[in-house]
């Protein structure tokens, strides 16, 4: 991971967050894909890493390239990484009524999933959202948590017994469930190590024998038309950006976007971002990947190794409260507005899975085993049973 | 929440060896019924933790259970304490109060029913 350490900029600071060392100058810890656990270094341990830059000239501090196995560990695998903060706990909070509004339908896959366990049974629901499944069958009990306060209110209003928790971090007595299930909610868990340990809670919670269901949003998407629709965040997006001013910003400006082409939509290939364009919005753009080549096939071929996106809601302004988190989200650049759809953008952390991803999430386990897996929908399942 | 909610419970602070049973501090208690389902009752009843659920019923002004857990076999015809076993399970709720974690102190706040379980950072 890259540690960049700036003289005072107050855009980053509000686009990042903040880990502010010293009065002078303060770290910007982005978003490293390759760490295994996220940046958010408490005070006490980044005196060794970042010190005032004398000359005022901003320069990469240190430069350090985590595998999967290095861990971080004075960071806990459980402490919430800023990226998932702004782009989805703060998202879902702010379109809790709209999403749980177009969130109806209920999957075929997980219906008969629910109804194949013994009436009677616990069923734990773990990121249960609008708690769409909740109480899908009559027979079993269901107790759902999420991470939205307001995503739970509109569980809790409908007469479920949910609470809020972080799914990393079940607040639950080991073994106490019958099932669990996990819905279309670990593609937002921004490590490998995140995504691994609410695996092993889902397991962790549940009785000897138990089963539990993970689905996730899949690489290989049916709807290909949808991933141009979706911004690919860059894996080695710190090693691009610098900052303004540094001698090894490469032409052209890092600061211009050029976007994945759309398909048939329209026949403009690219569009660069208008450089008179707040430094927010440059940076946030600078984040996206700016491809080498136009090339359908490449840009294909990109798109299938490319797993981390920020994939857009639109809040319909008559949704999206004037005075409350929208205005606050626009006003910091969380948000924008879509005056042509008439909508606040909001844009939501995806770590979409590739096919085989979940099973070898879980092959390091030594208390469950697969014992399903499929391709539904476009999105990847698996469903393990504990043993130990 | 539920007081079968609250026997799953337990507190995930960091340095905590034992976090349950939470204690509760009750600031208002509804009463909402709920059909009776025999097999849930019979099936959950080898999870409950007798001591803790005994414990919050009477916290939570419920004084109908038995002290001391009766045998599994109770279950299969003895229909009052089936009543009594749903009622506390299932159909008393803590609406506003606190969950209180044995070993810090700290308190996880319930409102409208609905516990909040979420660590500050220095927890995790």
């Amino acid at each position: 991971m890259v540690f960049i350490s700036l003289r005072a900029g107050r855009y980053i600071h509000r686009f990042w967050g903040k880990c502010t060392l010293s009065l002078d100058s303060f770290c910007v810890f982005v978003y490293p894909v390759t760490c295994s656990s996220m940046m958010e270094i408490k005070v006490k341990d980044g005196s060794s890493l970042c010190t005032l830059v004398p000359d005022g000239e901003p320069h990469i501090m240190q430069s350090v390239s985590v595998s999967e196995d290095h861990r971080c560990s004075s960071i806990s695998v459980k402490s919430t990484p800023e990226i998932e903060k702004k782009y989805v706990h703060r998202v879902y909070d702010a379109i809790a009524p709209h999403f749980s509004s177009t969130r109806f339908a209920k999957w075929p896959k997980v219906a008969a999933f629910l109804e194949s366990l013994p009436t009677g049974s616990l069923i734990l629901d773990a990121g249960c959202g609008n708690g769409k499944y909740l109480g899908l069958t009559p027979s079993c009990y269901f107790i759902g948590c999420d991470i939205s306060a307001p995503l739970i209110k509109i569980c809790a209003d409908k007469g479920h017994e949910v609470l809020v928790a972080d799914a990393v971090n079940l607040p639950y007595r080991t073994n106490f469930g019958d099932a669990a299930i996990s819905i279309a909610m670990l593609h937002h868990l921004s490590t490998e190590d995140r995504r691994k340990k609410a695996i092993e809670e889902l397991v962790r919670v549940v009785k000897k024998g138990g089963l539990v269901l993970i689905t996730v949003w899949a690489v290989e998407q049916e709807d290909k038309s949808l991933l141009t629709k979706w911004t690919p965040l860059a894996e080695k997006y710190v090693e691009e950006w610098i900052g303004p001013g540094s001698p090894r910003v490469r032409g052209p400006s890092p600061f211009t976007l050029e976007s994945i082409p759309e398909t048939e939509e329209n026949g403009s290939q690219a569009h660069a971002k208008d450089s008179n364009d707040s430094l927010t919005e440059n940076m946030q753009q600078s984040m996206c990947l700016t491809p080498q080549n136009e090339d359908d096939v490449l840009v294909s071929k990109h798109r299938m190794s490319q797993q981390e996106y920020f994939v857009p809601w639109h809040l319909p302004y008559h949704r999206a409260e004037v005075s409350g988190a929208s205005a606050g989200a626009l006003a910091n650049g969380l948000a924008r507005k879509d005056d042509k759809k008439g909508a606040v953008v909001y844009d939501r952390y995806y770590h979409v899975f590739g096919e085989g991803e979940l099973e070898r999430l879980v092959s390091g386990m030594d208390n469950a085993v697969i014992v399903n897996k499929f391709y539904d929908k476009s999105n990847w399942c698996i469903i393990l049973e504990k043993t130990l | 929440m539920r007081l079968l909610t609250h026997n799953m419970l337990s507190s995930n602070i960091k340095g905590v060896t034992n976090g349950f049973p939470l204690r509760i501090e009750v600031e208002k208690v509804v009463e909402k019924q709920v059909e009776i389902n025999h097999d849930f009752l019979r099936n959950i009843f080898p999870k409950i933790d007798w001591k803790a659920f005994f414990d919050a019923s009477r916290v939570m002004g419920y004084a109908e259970l038995p002290e001391e857990a009766p045998e599994p076999l109770v279950l299969e015809s003895d229909l009052e304490f089936l009543r009594k076993f749903h009622h506390a399970l299932l159909e008393l709720h803590l609406e506003e109060g606190a969950l209180v974690c044995p070993e810090t102190g700290r308190k996880f706040p319930v409102n409208k029913g609905i516990p909040n379980m979420l660590l500050h950072e220095d927890e995790v």
